[in-house]
């Protein structure tokens, strides 16, 4: 069942299933930030909260909640968000659950860039690991591109790259030395640890300059997600849009790493998470980007109970994204789809 | 004098022009070999190799140096080269997938993931008392990427799909589990790159059982293979009894990827690349191809090892970064002109 709501020359349906399952999202989403804005280190209560929000609470309470809590959730929202973008973009495009920017070697890319920049400069992380990920996308697309992309093609040169990359990045870490090392592996395998407003502000400013062009792009994207010959068929210039989807999830891939390093397994996870909730033929984009951010913000908020140990968010979303992995292969060998 | 010229049957040619680069690449590994005692960080002269190999003289710090250090590192480069070699050409001939490779389809990273589970777990850092838990690693990524891949009539491209998807996770787990401990962070940064630095005579011994039952295996297998290359049906029809050469040929491959990692921990792509050039040298015959490989395999691994020391790398890079760095190009490229197609 599905209704449709008009605002002027616009109109937009939405079906019953697809709604029901944006409730619950942003629902368990709500849950889950609260869940995380308590625990931690030192564990804020309902009301301990509420007064803090009143202006009433005691500084430390002011400075836990404002300062880092606060920062840090909505750093990890944007950045799951921004994950599961991409990662449905690219996967709806390619139409292969595999053709994930985290496995075709994104991810690798950014986590040399920064080590790169950390070693040349001693700084500058974020704008390494920009160039990182659009270098290697680049190298990516032009070393599969043969009269247009072929799925196969790309995923398997995705992951020589991802290999090749991950070598370097590892030595990388065995030329730093051994203090900066544990910190840079710590972010190499993902961590919001210490994000500020900053990030957060960087991230999801970065998320409403992209909305108009997601917006434009989504359409054409569920034509892609069809046939080549009913794409072109339908007048689309595939190889173009394909170009335009793979800068788009470029740039949210670099966005999301900025904010939250080369977590694993969120934009490989979300997209098919998305497609169980909304099935149908259109790519389910603002689903997959809450399925992201659920997934990201759950793995910090599990590191963060751990006692004793700084644990970095990306432990977490590598063990839930690997039965998801699983799953999604035997499903497709089964249907014969991959 | 017409019948002399048909007396070099062309079988006889090609057999003995075989057995020339079998000799050729030999010489070239013994060479190699020479070059990996002599350079490193304080490189030595020939005489001096000489003199420590045949009159070893334990005051000398040359000697020590080439005897202790330079010899077991060059003996773990070519055990392992050669087992890699061995293995990658078996699970190529075995899945007739051109891509296949031990790194490619998670079997090293499975024995390294065990390994990396015995360390933190129970402390254990001998790879002697570590290979077990590395075998049986190995052994369950390999059924696990063979039941993922569809047994053995799927498809090249599923295989390697399966295997990269398995070998990506493997990776990912074995990272984070690293992350937990940090006192495991040191043996993870130089270990899990794969590299033949600090191995110690005691490690090669007890591993070389392993690795010789594994490479015997391999030897019984290689008949069967080269029906089984025939297709299913015409092996059958031969007489081979195929699931017990696909049987055989898979405990050679995890003896052997097994016992490597826990030596050097996962080297990547050595495994792709020294099957092909071991077959364009070789011709289809698979008994031939192991053999190549076997000679193949460690001149790579001597050479990654050799070109890791030069000052360009920082004077001591792994081995496994070295065949990474190479491998992957490697991999593009060979989709990029062939695609994926069965062997």
């Amino acid at each position: 069942m599905t209704w449709t709501l008009r605002f002027a020359a616009l109109s937009v349906q939405i079906s019953r299933r697809a709604l029901l399952a944006g409730l619950c999202l942003m629902a368990l989403l709500l849950a889950a930030a609260l869940l995380a804005v308590q625990t931690g280190s030192y564990p804020l209560s309902s009301g301990q909260m509420a007064a803090v929000l009143q202006g009433r609470g005691t500084g430390i309470e002011q400075m836990i909640l404002l300062d880092h809590r606060l920062p840090r959730i909505a750093a990890a929202l944007g950045a799951g968000a921004a994950f599961g973008l991409a990662g449905a973009m690219f996967q709806t495009m390619l139409r292969n659950p595999l053709a994930a920017p985290d496995v075709i070697g994104f991810n690798a890319g950014a986590s040399c860039g920064a080590l790169a920049a950390v070693i040349l400069t001693g700084g500058m992380m974020l704008a390494g690991a920009i160039a990182g990920a659009a270098l290697a996308a680049a190298l990516v697309l032009l070393l599969s591109w043969k009269d247009g992309l072929a799925p196969g093609r790309l995923i398997l040169t995705g992951i020589g790259a991802s290999l090749t990359l991950t070598a370097a990045a590892d030595l990388l870490v065995s030329r730093i030395d051994p203090q900066t090392a544990s910190d840079m592996v710590t972010w190499l395998t993902g961590s919001l640890h210490s994000r500020g407003w900053g990030d957060a502000a960087r991230v999801w400013a970065g998320l409403a300059l992209l909305a108009p062009v997601l917006w434009r792009l989504h359409f054409p994207l569920a034509r892609l997600a069809m046939d080549d010959g009913i794409a072109t068929g339908l007048g689309l210039p595939v190889s173009g849009l394909r170009l335009a989807v793979a800068g788009a999830g470029i740039v949210l891939t670099a966005l999301a790493v900025t904010a939250a390093g080369p977590l694993p397994f969120v934009a490989f996870a979300a997209g098919p998470i998305a497609r169980r909730l909304v099935p149908g033929g259109k790519p389910a984009l603002l689903a997959a980007a809450a399925a992201g951010a659920l997934m990201t913000l759950l793995a910090d908020t599990a590191a963060r109970m751990v006692p004793g140990v700084q644990l970095p968010a990306g432990v977490f979303t590598a063990l839930t994204g690997a039965p998801v992995l699983l799953w999604l292969l035997l499903a497709h060998f089964r249907k014969g789809t991959l | 004098m017409t019948v002399s010229a048909f007396d070099v049957s062309p079988a006889r040619s090609a057999a003995s022009l075989r057995g020339l680069r079998l000799a050729g690449s030999l010489l070239g590994l013994a060479v190699l070999s020479a070059a990996a005692l002599r350079f490193g960080f304080r490189p030595a002269g020939w005489d001096t190799v000489w003199a420590a190999l045949t009159a070893y003289d334990p005051d000398d710090a040359a000697h020590i140096v080439i005897r202790g250090m330079r010899l077991p590192r060059l003996a773990g480069a070519v055990l392992a080269g050669a087992a890699l070699g061995i293995s990658g050409a078996l699970i190529q001939g075995m899945t007739r997938n051109p891509l296949a490779d031990p790194g490619l389809l998670g079997i090293n990273g499975g024995a390294a993931l065990g390994v990396v589970i015995c360390i933190l777990g129970f402390g254990i850092t001998d790879p002697a008392a570590f290979v077990w838990v590395a075998l049986g690693g190995a052994l369950a990524a390999s059924v696990l990427v063979f039941l993922l891949g569809g047994g053995s009539g799927a498809s090249p491209l599923r295989l390697v799909l399966a295997g990269a998807a398995l070998s990506a996770l493997i990776i990912a787990l074995t990272r984070a589990l690293l992350l937990v401990s940090s006192q495991t962070l040191d043996v993870y940064r130089f270990w899990v790159l794969g590299g033949f630095d600090g191995i110690v005579p005691a490690t090669l011994i007890a591993l070389l059982p392993f690795l010789a039952l594994g490479a015997g295996l391999a030897a019984v297998a290689a008949a069967g293979l080269n029906a089984l290359l025939l297709g299913e049906d015409t092996a059958r029809g031969l007489g081979v009894r195929t699931g017990l050469a696909r049987a055989t040929a898979g405990s050679a491959i995890v003896l052997l990827c097994g016992a490597t990692v826990a030596m050097a921990g996962p080297i990547a792509f050595a495994g792709l690349i020294v099957p092909h050039l071991a077959r364009w040298a070789a011709g289809p015959d698979m008994r031939w191809t192991l053999a190549f490989s076997a000679v193949f395999g460690p001149l790579l691994l001597v050479a990654a090892d050799l070109a890791g020391r030069l000052p360009l790398f920082g004077g001591n890079m792994q081995a496994g970064v070295m065949t990474a760095l190479i491998g992957g190009p490697v991999l593009i490229w060979m989709v990029r002109r062939n695609g994926v197609r069965s062997l």
